[in-house]
């Protein structure tokens, strides 16, 4: 999002009639566990609470983290995972995945967890009616890292990416290492290549390849494929995606191998050329059974820079070789891979490829489908949460007031929209519209208002015509026929 | 003694025995199984078939052969070679390539031939050759000398289970302060990891079961306690049925999930983790 200099913080806009109305929970940087009513209101704040994200649960409690390994020796990895009352009280904890011991750091268990965790009892840790995930027991997956070394991906140390099930009493029962599936992810040789070289090195801890860098698992759940007879549907089955190679995946919960993939190349087949290439993505998951699009992909499709590929002028070495400026949320049919809704910058009402990035975020963000149809989205890097219908009206949007010291963004990892009911320790908020305001005739204090009281005509002007394109073509140009299965060029939008 | 020696076209451990034979003034027949000795090798091959190993990259060379005792791969025909038959059970035909020997076991012979056995590592060693030794903790006396003498490049110590199955699982009565005792070693050598296999255990009543994960946490508990140590690189492997002598224990099923083991092997050692 491309921001001017003075801009409101809070709740810009709010259309009670058609949001769904609850609850906010998100990261406020560098403050805590954050979370507001739909005019804003902070209404609980668990200060110091990390979290890679927050969610909330049933009965207000919150789940985080009580902080972040010291960066010299890891990357991004959270001590580890807490589910926390009303009150600030710890009532779980998970830290047993690994001892650490860092140079000038007190030696102890961490969890080295990272983007996301799942509670049982609900497939994607946001709102689904009929699935509340459990506050008193259950298991937890929990997406964390290990160290590994594997020749045939690289020479250098990796950051791998790993799944465990952890169960209440905090023994790991499942786990799930990506460098051993390395094999089933259909990189090419040219990718291959890059990647052995620079598997997206880190200098922390002497040099670690973060080379995939899953950011979003989750579990599939009950939903139509497998109740067709889909066997790579199956409810156990778990969902991620990785920034760095732009792959979002299935795994069998049972076998650990891929049962379902698009990308890194999203060139191999019509359904995917009309797809188009999928960036540096997030929270790709199911939209969980109950909710409208049930079954169907949703993701995040950041844009910005990844991928490993073909040296280019704007890849010289091959490393985050796919870019672009504009980001897109997409609902994808997993079976046809057609784009069934997207919530882009055309749809956004941003005129493409001008004001593109005024709806774009390179890195973290997120989509979740509500029980009303709407999106609640993070674009993550300006700290914009908003709400659009499924026709595209924005009924809500709110931008982040807290700004990081040490990290100067006011960015979302990723927020969520929970219903009033699971917070019962407060009474349903009054719920007050925000009109949207003209921006036109909005003043700073000071500052003249609009219009000019001297205008004159000017003699044989001949006014202003269609403009198409402004020294770049539009991205609509040419034509297509969006009914024609066979187009491979066809479809909602191309980009 | 009339030796045939079966080698294979620059095999660089075949000279190396051919060499302690000629230095020994022990007269032998070369076979190379490459060039004109690969007919004879194939007779031999048939016809002690269950004696010659054949790993998953072929036979392990050189095997002599004295026209009763095979005796395959350099560690085990030096030792033959040495001391006849006294130094069984310290040598098995080793599958490491290039300079590397494995297939030497401190715990696997007799103590009283020690000297015997430290003539053959440092004789390996003095051909420039690096060597992965194993234990299962008895014979720490022999451990200790081949620490003192700098002869494990690598030592690997097999820690059968806990305390109170160790006899059990070792089918010997053993000394547990012998353990512990090779546990308080294992540290000093320059490389070295302890592992666990999972491995079924008969049981007083004679059921077989596999050791559970407690036996397991218990078995972490005797490292750190022969050791002074909760901090060692402690392995856990999965036994494989496949492979078992015992036809009891061929008909278990494997272990799959090692991750409960790991877990409570944890509680004493915090870098447990599963080899794969």
């Amino acid at each position: 999002m491309g921001h001017p200099t003075i801009y409101p913080t809070g709740t810009t806009l709010y259309n009670p009639e058609k949001a769904f109305n609850g609850y906010t929970i998100f990261q406020a940087a560098e403050y805590g566990a954050m979370l507001i009513n739909m005019n804003g209101k902070e209404v609980k704040v668990w200060k110091g609470l990390h979290g890679f994200p927050n969610k909330m649960l049933p009965g207000g409690y919150v789940m985080g983290s009580r902080g972040a390994r010291d960066t010299r020796y890891g990357y991004q990895d959270n001590v580890d995972l807490v589910q926390v009352d009303w009150d600030g009280n710890v009532v779980w904890e998970f830290d047993k995945y690994e001892f650490i011991e860092d140079p000038g750091n007190e030696p102890r268990w961490m969890a080295r967890q990272h983007h996301d965790y799942q509670r049982e009892g609900n497939p994607v840790g946001y709102y689904v009616p009929g699935m509340d995930p459990k506050v008193d027991g259950g298991n937890t997956l929990i997406l964390a890292h290990k160290n590994v070394y594997n020749k045939k991906i690289s020479d250098k140390r990796l950051l791998d990416d790993t799944i465990i099930e952890v169960d209440w009493e905090g023994n790991i029962v499942w786990e799930w290492c990506c460098n051993e599936h390395f094999d089933e992810l259909g990189f090419s040789e040219a990718a291959k290549n890059v990647l052995f070289r620079d598997p997206n090195m880190h200098d922390c801890g002497g040099g670690m390849g973060d080379w995939m860098h899953i950011n979003s698992m989750s579990v599939l759940g009950p939903n139509k494929w497998y109740d067709q007879g889909d066997e790579r549907f199956h409810p156990d089955n778990i969902i991620w995606d990785a920034r760095e190679s732009n792959i979002i995946a299935i795994i069998s919960k049972k076998t650990g191998k891929i049962v379902w993939k698009i990308g890194p190349d999203y060139d191999v087949c019509k359904e995917l050329r009309k797809m188009g290439v999928i960036i540096g993505q997030h929270h790709a998951h199911m939209i969980p059974k109950g909710l409208p699009g049930e079954g169907n992909i949703l993701v995040y499709d950041n844009g910005g820079w990844a991928g490993y590929g073909l040296p280019s002028q704007t890849s010289p070495y091959g490393t985050k070789a796919q870019r672009r400026d504009h980001s897109r949320v997409l609902e994808i049919d997993p079976i046809t891979l057609k784009i069934v809704w997207q919530h882009t910058p055309t749809e956004a009402g941003y005129l493409q490829p001008f004001h593109s990035h005024h709806f774009y975020s390179p890195f973290i963000s997120s989509a979740q489908r509500l029980p009303n149809g709407n999106t609640f989205i993070t674009e993550g890097s300006g700290g914009r949460l908003m709400e659009v219908t499924a026709d595209h009206e924005l009924v809500w949007e709110y931008i982040s007031p807290y700004w990081g010291k040490k990290f100067k963004l006011n960015m979302i990892y990723r927020a969520y929209r929970l219903p009033y009911e699971w917070v019962p320790q407060l009474d349903k908020p009054e719920e007050v519209a925000i009109e949207r305001i003209d921006v036109t005739t909005f003043r700073m204090p000071g500052a003249a208002p609009l219009g000019c009281d001297d205008i004159v005509e000017v003699e044989g002007t001949l006014g202003y015509g269609d403009v198409d394109g402004f020294c770049v073509t539009t991205e609509e140009a040419p034509a297509v026929n969006k009914d024609d299965e066979d187009d491979e060029y066809s479809g909602v939008i191309r980009i | 003694m009339d030796i045939t020696i079966y080698t294979a076209t620059g095999c660089a451990r075949c000279k190396i025995v051919k060499g302690f034979m000629e230095e020994r003034g022990i007269s032998y027949v070369e076979k190379d199984m490459k060039a004109d000795g690969k007919d004879d090798f194939q007779a031999f091959y048939k016809a002690n078939r269950s004696a010659v190993f054949r790993g998953p990259e072929g036979i392990e060379f050189p095997i002599i052969y004295d026209g009763e005792n095979i005796r395959q791969s350099i560690g085990a025909a030096l030792a033959f070679l040495h001391a006849g038959k006294k130094l069984d059970g310290f040598f098995t035909v080793g599958t490491l390539h290039k300079e590397w020997v494995n297939g030497i076991h401190v715990s696997g012979g007799d103590p009283r031939y020690a000297e015997e056995f430290l003539y053959i590592l440092r004789y390996l060693k003095d051909k420039n050759m690096k060597l992965q030794l194993e234990t299962t903790g008895k014979n720490s006396g022999v451990l200790k000398q081949v620490l003192d003498e700098g002869l494990a490049d690598v030592m690997i110590m097999d820690v059968l289970g806990p305390e109170h199955l160790y006899s059990r699982l070792a089918g010997e009565e053993i000394d547990i302060e012998d353990i512990k005792a090779s546990l308080g070693l294992i540290q000093s050598f320059p490389e070295y990891k302890i592992r666990t296999v999972i491995a079924p255990v008969i049981r007083e009543d004679g059921s077989v079961s596999y050791l559970t994960p407690e036996e397991i946490a218990l078995t972490a508990k005797l490292i750190g306690e022969g050791s002074g140590s909760n901090k060692l690189p402690y392995m856990l492997k999965a036994f494989e049925p496949k492979e078992a002598q015992n036809p009891e224990f061929r008909k278990l099923e494997p272990i799959v999930n090692l991750l409960p083991y790991r877990s409570k092997a944890r509680t004493y050692q915090v870098f447990a983790d599963i080899e794969k």
